[in-house]
């Protein structure tokens, strides 16, 4: 039996793997694991099936056909990382941005990302962009955490618990077990969702919400609290920056910038002392309301001023939003009226002791038990940004940020706000970037654009595209590579990323310009390495294919570099480790990427002579240190194995982690486990542990002063200014205040054509496209239906299992229907990733999943409609770049006459063949 | 023996106790308790056709969505549906051959396979479709409530429990005594209610489902909107007017 | 329910052998058998017996571990098909004894108690196939008061119309036998018509509600556990359209019981005997090969309620 991480999905849970005779016998959860205690997912316990799946791909592959038509030849390693090399030596002595190199669900993002910074690319990003990464931001930007990855819902004491735009998934285990608290508690679960299933299933209140109207919804819910005067004054003078005085000067190039005094500190106003003082000082009466004149003369108001103003105008009240969000208004107060009741009636007091930065001493943790929690289905509009940020700042008038009750930050969370880091750029010609790739820049400054202001970026994140694009525009990497030509991006290296099917916005048009060659029969992106363990539908257009191993037959780190195992008991991180040997010739992408990094003589991967630095991806885990004393594995480092977080490495360091379960947790003390922002012992021990840079209070941003930066310098107040045609989109969507607005694609599409939301979701029990094809999960599941709302259906004259047209603007698909309930009246859904294209992941060429399965990619674009002379926009958010797929509108109609019983589009076959050398040249 | 067993004095009710209320019907106990009871590549729970047009394969549990209405409340409700270990389990009775049987010392309901000669009228008296024929070994399979995991001597006694209610990520799954009234699921059913799937057949299912629930916050009525349509009313005025001290 | 061939095989066979059987047991044991009747009585018992051993091997094949078949003649205690297997065992002897001591003695006690018991011991093998069916509380077509009758009348039926023919084939004409199987194809035609009356207006089992502990409620399933068929699928959940059905019927009572009677009653009459007996036979045995499908066709499980289909 071994214990270690699974990798079914992206939640970490913690495994015992059982052996008999050398074969994976049994997976079941590790009781002591602290993401799953125990439990395991239906992903997870199928995993002994993807192991050996016959999807894995077994041996380095070279294209022999043209691109896309899956024919290749099997090659050796030497051969395989000889050609990877030699593109990349070559490449890195041009110009190292020419490599894009994108990841998708890997949870090495410390690794790649340093390659990629280490190469001197600046064309890195993983999946996030397409995923949350609106939601990562606008936590980031507002509270220093997000939801999910950087926080987790107070389960043992929230009485109120508001879900946004979760169904299935984001994430798996700790959320059912989390759900399961409450429930066992009687505590109170209302899902704000177009569609009833999974978590939705089992809320108390159902909100059957508009997709794209959630941010609508939640300032409603802001103009009730300010109208009933229900708000966390105390909390928002002590925590937040609503006191801070925002300089009202229009036109002046520091209007909207909170007014700072001589030594650089935000400055409030001091109703005892009738004085502007610094505002983080104690003991002060600060107003949140009324006007003030500063030292030269100006005025200036207390954020929060702003913020009642804004919302407590009747255009966001309950009946004013509640036709547009499918809610009606009654239900919204009276929401409203029960958040306040248990934010206010029904604080959660915990005797237990704690001194907050300002160095007050209480003698209780008390807490507003409204907890929150949202994902996806808020995250992937491209008014997502603003949407969080509003359940943000509802957060922060509530006093619900870390404290009893309430949502929590994980462990290493909460970190300054905006992050260290801005993105990083090339510092000499071909060398390394001078920062991680992936940043938050802190104003238009830290954007990677050229004098016009144009990107650097192949995907344009960190440009005035997409300004605050943390994650990088995964979905536009192949449209922009195909875009700019072979002089911009010669490689296009992909790893475990379905880029040519679910991953695309469309697969159509994404595989069409992976495939399309110049005048002179070249393809227009030169060279495509993709690395996977499976045959997705993406491998087919590999240029080389590098063969990854399944996660039972490597080690991996889960690193607090990256997205650890934290919870808001405190930091932790886990290992994987090779239960099983691989019975093909594949290498763990880790491996490989670090051998390839050490043949490039990368630095950091390669000492001055040029020799490799590490053997293996293990080798890396234990040696590698980020800065002094800080490596990948936070636990049991140092000689003895005892320092945590920050010590020298520590030879032994892995038999540790296996001796403990596979991971490392530090459990802080009940002292430290709230108010984590201004908890002076947190913070401090936090630094200790390299955890943070600095240990002063994080002030939570009610206001986000950098989103006016950023506007400031459209409207030309900066050095580095929007080129001309998105000056106004700067101005319009950088507000510092949470702002809504009808998702960009939505109001560019013709309502009267396509009347219905269409959007997507995966279903729990394969909620990544890796894991369905394997033979348990695909029993539950091998086809999809589009489902529809009763009433729709009957006005429409469709029945269960009838097939339909749906049609949008950028094309149509026929699928069949099912009909439900529990589903907003004027949006259809679908599960994601069922549809496969025929011949991919080794199924028969008769597999349900080719020609009953659909995939709603096919009538989404990655670009919004064209808008006179300039080219078209991406399908992003405006701010954040991420990819706004529920954005889509559609029409639906019955199948007029009958057609083949086969879902369209359906494109022909391309399965893998392989031609395999003859033995003598191996 | 096929005759139901006279309940001895003090013996055992093994079963399950699940909350229709707390499953959000991830089939994680559907697929923990495949992965139990089958070998892996050398599997006992056979699988059918695996990666092509009718990819299908034996389960001791399989998980249903439904649309319900009652009482004017609308939900989905995801019901895992397996074998019940009735008392009155007409699916041991019918069967000729003593394979099918019913364990006196805990009311486990079993299928001796090396007895069974898959005539598959068990599966034909179980209202439940709870049992399922291996088509690889022409034997019936169903759920043993993990029989070889619940008297496992040597698993620590936490871990004793059958593999779905070990894995159930929403803990929506409880296994116990029901003939202990101090039992959990005992105390659990007290305190819910439980409910018997077709109850009015009369197979006197062991196995419980609790009800879906309601939870409500009484709170204060909703104040109504301000007269002015100004959020900035009286109320958040007087807030603002309260000194506060940082 | 899966009318699956070897159950349909299995009890429409046995079905004349038994019922066939039982006809020689009561002509004994009524003193209605002449000593001539010797070649009679010998080839019915064999004719019989051949039906019978053909429907119990056919039951066998139905069987996924034939080997183990020995092994249902334990449980008789409680269960119906084990019983059945013993009844059918046991009435082999008899039924041979019977022949034997009839062949030897002609009339006398013992033929006349070999007979009863023969004539018991096939009606009751014929009861315990029929309660099989019977018992089984999930599909209210079967579990119901029609289910045994009708089981013992249809081979009743099927014997007579299988001694008339015989009986003409023997002796060249079919004697009383061709007005009491003519008889009981009338009876045959309205029982079965009272069945389907019954299955049509009987109210379904359960609802789906109630099939998920809110028989209070109102349910409608949404998501299967699984998009292709399965075991439970494959065999509770077969239906058949209803105008397929209707088609069936008509067949069924048209060719197994109208058409029998129509023959029986000409041959009663001395009209072309010998075809009209053995026509007779050929239209009950497929119309009873029909009336078996629809059956087990027309026969809905609860348990497919689950998976949202009507029961």
């Amino acid at each position: 039996m071994a214990r270690t991480t699974c990798y079914m999905c992206a939640c970490r849970c913690g495994i015992k793997v059982h052996l008999e005779d050398g074969k994976l016998r049994y997976i079941e959860g590790n009781r002591e694991h602290p993401i799953n205690r125990g439990v395991l997912c239906a992903k997870g316990s199928a995993g002994i099936m993807t192991a050996i799946s016959p999807a894995r791909l077994s041996t380095p592959l070279r294209r022999i056909g043209p691109r896309g038509c899956g024919s290749f030849e099997a090659i050796s390693w030497d051969e395989a990382m000889g050609i990877a090399t030699d593109r990349l030596a070559a490449i890195r002595a041009s110009d190292p941005s020419r490599l894009a190199f994108y990841t998708g669900r890997d949870q090495s993002q410390s690794l790649t990302g340093h390659f990629a910074r280490m190469f001197g690319t600046v064309n890195f990003a993983a999946h996030g962009g397409f995923c949350s990464v609106n939601m990562a931001a606008a936590g980031l930007y507002s509270v220093g955490g997000a939801f999910w990855e950087f926080g987790e819902p107070d389960w043992e004491h929230a009485k109120l618990f508001l879900l946004f735009g979760v169904a299935e998934d984001h994430d798996s285990n700790p959320i059912k077990l989390g759900l399961g608290t409450l429930k066992a508690r009687g505590a109170k679960i209302i899902s704000i969702n177009p569609v009833r299933t999974g978590y939705s299933a089992i809320a108390d209140e159902f909100l059957a919400i508009t997709p794209g109207t959630d941010g609508l919804l939640v300032l409603a819910l802001i103009h009730c609290l300010l109208e009933a005067g229900r708000i966390d004054t105390e909390f928002l003078i002590r925590y937040t920056n609503a006191h801070h005085l925002v300089i009202d000067a229009p036109g002046a190039p520091d209007h909207g910038l909170i007014a700072r005094d001589a030594a650089g500190r935000e400055v409030c106003f001091d109703r005892a002392s009738r004085a502007l003082l610094a505002a983080q000082t104690v003991g002060t009466d600060p107003a949140l309301s009324g006007r003030v004149m500063l030292p030269d003369g100006r005025y200036a108001r207390p954020a929060f001023a702003l913020l009642a103003e804004r919302y407590g105008d009747a255009q966001y009240s309950p009946e004013a939003i509640a036709a547009r969000c499918g809610i009606d208004a009654a239900t919204i107060r009276r929401i409203a009226a029960e958040i306040a009741e248990v934010a206010f009636n029904q604080p959660v007091v915990l005797e237990q002791p704690w001194t907050d930065t300002a160095g007050r001493e209480h003698a209780t943790m008390t807490g507003r038990p409204v907890a929150m929690h949202a994902m996806r289905g808020v995250s992937a509009h491209s008014n997502g940004f603003h949407t969080c940020r509003a359940v943000h700042v509802l957060q922060m008038l509530l006093g619900a940020i870390d404290t009893p009750g309430s949502w929590r930050y994980k462990s290493p969370y909460p970190k300054p706000i905006p992050c260290a880091s801005a993105p990083g750029r090339p510092r000499v010609p071909g060398g390394a970037l001078d920062a991680p790739p992936l940043g938050c820049p802190r104003g238009p400054e830290d954007l990677l654009v050229d004098e016009a202001g144009e990107p650097l970026r192949l995907d344009r994140a960190f440009s005035w595209d997409a300004p605050l694009a943390i994650h990088g525009l995964m979905h536009m990497a192949i449209a922009r590579a195909y875009e700019s030509g072979p002089e911009k991006i010669d490689t296009l290296f992909l790893f475990m990323s379905n880029m040519a099917w679910n991953s695309a916005m469309n697969p159509g048009e994404t595989t069409r310009m992976l495939t399309e060659c110049d005048e002179h029969g070249n393809y227009r992106i030169p060279f495509v390495i993709v690395a996977d363990a499976f045959a997705s539908e993406t491998v087919a257009y590999a240029d080389l294919v590098l063969p990854d191993t399944t996660y039972l037959e490597r080690h991996d780190c889960i690193s607090l570099l990256d997205r650890p195992i934290g919870s808001a008991h405190g930091p932790g991180d886990a290992i994987r480790v090779p239960v099983l040997k691989p019975d093909r010739d594949v290498r763990p992408f880790q491996d490989v990427l670090i051998d390839l990094a050490g043949r490039l003589e990368l630095a950091d991967f390669a000492d001055e002579q040029g020799r490799p630095l590490y053997s293996s991806y293990a080798d890396y885990m234990v040696r590698h240190e980020r800065k002094h004393g800080v490596g990948p594995l936070a636990g049991f480092r140092g000689e003895d194995g005892l320092a945590r977080g920050k010590g020298e490495p520590n030879p032994r360091q892995l038999e540790r982690y296996i001796e403990n379960g596979g991971f490392w947790r530090y459990e802080l003390p009940h002292e430290q486990r709230y108010f984590k922002h201004a908890n002076r012992a947190y913070l401090t021990g936090a630094r200790t542990m390299g955890l943070i840079d600095d240990d002063d209070q994080i002030v939570l941003q009610l206001y986000v002063e950098t989103l006016q930066r950023f506007r400031l310098a459209a409207e030309g107040h900066s050095p580095t200014r929007p080129p001309e045609r998105l000056r106004e989109r700067i101005i319009r969507y950088f507000d510092p205040l949470p702002i809504w607005y009808v998702p960009l694609e939505e109001a560019l599409s013709d309502r009267a054509r396509f009347p219905l939301h269409a959007i997507t979701q995966r279903p729990m029990a394969m909620y990544h496209s890796w894991g369905s094809h394997n033979t348990w999960l695909r029993q539950i599941l091998s086809e999809n239906r589009l489902y529809v709302h009763q009433d729709l259906a009957a006005e429409l004259g469709v029945a269960d299992e009838d097939w339909v047209w749906v049609r949008s603007r950028n094309g149509s698909l026929r699928c069949q229907v099912r009909t439900m309930r529990g589903v907003n009246r004027d949006t259809v859904w679908t599960w994601n990733a069922i549809g496969k294209r025929t011949g991919a992941w080794a199924l028969k060429h008769d597999a349900p999943e080719f020609g009953r399965g659909f995939l709603l990619n096919h009538i989404i674009s990655e670009y919004l409609p064209k808008q006179g002379d300039d080219a078209p926009h991406s399908n992003s958010d405006p701010i954040t770049g991420q990819a706004a797929w529920f954005d889509l509108t559609v029409s639906l109609e019955r199948c007029a006459t009958p057609g083949p019983e086969e879902t369209s589009p359906r494109w022909d076959a391309n399965p893998l063949r392989i031609r395999t050398a003859p033995e003598d040249t191996r | 023996m096929t005759m139901l067993p006279e309940r001895a004095p003090g013996a055992k009710k093994f079963g399950l106790v699940i909350d229709l209320d707390t499953c959000v019907g991830c089939h994680a106990c559907a697929v923990n308790c495949k992965e139990w009871n089958t070998g892996g590549e050398a599997g006992i729970l056979p699988d059918y056709d695996q990666y092509g047009a009718q990819p299908d394969g034996v389960w001791f549990n399989r998980i249903h969505s439904y649309e319900t209405e009652e009482g004017g409340c609308s939900r989905t409700v995801n019901l895992p549906r397996s074998c019940l270990h009735c008392e009155d389990a007409l699916c041991v009775t019918v069967c000729p051959t003593g394979a099918s049987y019913k364990r006196v010392e805990d009311g486990i309901v079993l299928v001796d396979t090396d007895k069974c000669i898959g005539c598959q009228l068990c599966a034909w008296a179980c209202p439940y479709g709870a049992r399922e024929l291996d088509e690889k070994a022409g034997v019936m399979r169903k759920c043993t409530l993990c029989i070889d995991r619940i008297h496992d001597e040597n698993l620590p006694p936490a871990e004793r429990e059958p593999a779905c209610v070990a894995t159930c990520p929403a803990r929506a799954r409880h296994f116990g005594d029901l003939a202990d009234p101090e039992s959990e699921v005992s105390k659990l059913l007290e305190a819910r209610g439980g409910l018997d799937l077709l109850s009015d057949l009369g197979y006197r299912p062991t196995n419980k489902y609790l009800p879906p629930r309601r939870a409500t916050i009484p709170s204060a009525p909703a104040p109504a909107p301000s007269p002015d349509g100004k959020g900035l009313g009286a109320a958040l005025l007087k807030l603002l007017d309260k000194a506060l001290s940082r | 329910m899966r009318p699956a061939t070897s159950i349909l095989l299995l009890t429409t066979a046995t079905g004349f052998g038994f019922g066939l059987l039982a006809w020689l047991g009561a002509y004994a044991t009524l003193g209605l058998l002449p000593p001539a009747a010797r070649v009679l009585l010998a080839a019915g018992i064999t004719v019989s017996l051949i039906f019978a051993s053909f429907g119990l091997a056919a039951s066998v094949f139905h069987l996924e571990r034939k080997e183990r078949a020995w092994r249902a003649f334990t449980q008789w205690q409680s269960s119906w098909l084990s019983r059945e297997g013993v009844a059918a065992v046991l009435i082999y002897p008899v039924a041979i004894a019977f022949g034997v001591a009839f062949w030897r003695d002609g009339q006398s006690l013992w033929v006349r108690l070999l007979g009863a018991t023969t004539l018991i011991g096939s009606l009751g093998t014929v009861y315990c196939t029929a309660m099989i069916y019977a018992s089984l509380k999930p599909v209210r077509q079967w579990h119901n008061a029609h289910t045994a009758p009708d089981y013992l009348l249809y081979a009743l039926f099927s014997g007579a119309v299988l001694f008339a023919a015989l009986r003409t084939v023997v002796l060249g004409a079919p004697g009383a036998m061709a007005s009491v199987a003519a008889g009981m194809a009338a009876v045959a035609f309205v029982a079965k018509r009272a069945y389907w009356r019954h299955i049509d207006q009987q109210a379904p089992l359960a609802t789906l509600a109630a099939a998920i502990g809110m028989p209070n409620g109102k349910a409608r399933a949404l998501d299967a556990p699984h998009f292709s068929e399965n075991f439970i699928l494959r065999q509770m959940g077969f239906t058949i359209a209803r105008r397929h059905a209707a088609r069936l019927r008509r067949l069924a009572l048209g060719i197994g019981f109208a058409l029998p009677l129509l023959l029986e009653g000409m041959a009663s009459l001395a009209v072309a005997p010998r075809a009209s007996t053995l026509l007779a036979f050929a239209c009950a045995a497929l119309g009873l090969l029909i009336e078996r499908w629809l059956f087990f066709g027309e026969a809905t499980h609860v348990s497919a309620l689950y998976y949202g289909r009507r029961v």
